[in-house]
């Protein structure tokens, strides 16, 4: 009797696994292999060549050696326009840093319409008009917004979905631009520092010979 | 002993069936089912559509505040029998989210009815008609949207004498 159930969970167990193993295989299998597909972290960020709102073609490969933040985005998204100034101000705070702020808009409204609404909100950084294509890549993009951070070597750091807090952001794009980062004015505090810890040095110096 | 083996393998394959079903999409919005619509030639009738949003998603309702936000709109067609002469819209809550607290959007959430009246000529003849179509929406939730989406509406309106 023992026996009899242990075999009964044995197979339930190896049934929902072959269930849940196919549906992610086919998952695989629709996408491609190299397409992301769940935990996109540590991945190769998948390249594009998408039109820009002024009708230039843009790719990811163009931004080798920046940290991008590739943000889906569409006008109908009332969440995506919290994030959006937020994403302006990042752009202008990190740029000098390597930050490049890229928008993929995924909505049908024509260019004219996704520009006005973007410039409507203060956004200055590139806006791209996203493709079936694009969505599929990067993972099948279907809730919104959903970031990708991706770092200067072209491979994701983090992904976040749905409006979140800026301060998250904010950490992310620290983390694309890479754990040794430091901001351009760190650098002239830091430099700063060194030059006040070198008198205090002198002075403990003097101190110690007094 | 081995019959009631094998009913026991049975229920548990349906049950992990249904369980890696449940690792699929939720639905954003359902209809209630409509049964056979019965009708005399000539007359007209009121119907009500019936839809069900999912507890963590709510939808633009008809008339959205902005024009950029996609309304919730309800397209049917039937034979020259069946016409669907007037649809009427319920009329959207206003409300806030996380998202805008500052800005009030007309949404539909939980359940909600569209009212329909159908006409059906004098000379129709006996029988039974389909009516088909679909509701067009776009979903959010508390942080996020989803592309817009349609769902099938479809019943059937049997005309008799």
């Amino acid at each position: 009797m023992k026996r009899n159930a242990l075999v009964f969970v044995t197979l339930f167990v190896a049934i929902l696994a072959m269930l849940a193993s196919g549906k992610y295989l086919d998952r695989v299998r629709k996408h491609g292999p190299m397409k992301l597909v769940g935990d996109v972290q540590g991945k190769a960020a998948p390249d594009f060549a998408l039109a820009s709102l002024d009708g230039k073609k843009v790719k990811l490969s163009d931004f080798r050696g920046k940290a991008v933040l590739l943000n889906f985005w569409a006008t109908w998204c009332s969440p995506c326009k919290v994030e959006m100034p937020w994403f302006e101000q990042l752009q202008k705070q990190y740029g000098k840093d390597g930050l490049v702020v890229l928008g993929v808009a995924m909505d049908d409204s024509e260019p004219a319409t996704i520009a006005k609404f973007a410039s409507d909100l203060g956004v200055n950084y590139q806006v791209l008009l996203g493709t079936d294509k694009v969505s599929d890549d990067y993972g099948d993009v279907q809730y919104l917004p959903t970031t990708f951070y991706i770092g200067r070597d072209g491979t994701i750091v983090d992904k976040m979905t749905g409006l979140l807090d800026r301060n998250e952001i904010e950490n992310a794009v620290k983390k694309s631009l890479g754990t040794s980062y430091k901001p351009a004015s760190a650098m002239k505090d830091r430099a700063k520092a060194e030059v006040i810890t070198a008198d205090v040095k002198v002075i403990s110096k003097r101190g110690s010979i007094r | 002993m081995r019959r009631a083996g094998l009913l026991s393998l049975a229920g548990l394959l349906l049950v992990a069936v249904s369980l890696a079903q449940g690792f699929g999409d939720k639905p954003f919005v359902t209809m209630a089912p409509i049964g056979n619509v019965q009708m005399k030639a000539g007359a007209s009738k009121d119907l009500n559509l019936d839809f069900r949003i999912g507890s963590e998603f709510h939808v633009n309702s008809h008339t959205p505040k902005s024009p950029l936000l996609i309304p919730t709109v309800l397209k049917l067609s039937g034979p020259e029998q069946v016409a669907v002469a007037d649809l009427k819209y319920p009329v959207g809550q206003d409300m806030t989210f996380p998202f805008s607290p500052d800005e009030k959007l007309s949404v539909y959430s939980g359940d909600f009815s569209i009212d329909a009246v159908l006409k059906t000529p004098s000379t129709a003849a006996p029988g039974t008609y389909p009516v088909k179509g679909e509701l067009r929406f776009q979903a959010c939730d508390r942080s996020a949207c989803y592309p817009p989406r349609t769902i099938p509406v479809q019943f059937q309106v049997t005309i008799v004498k």
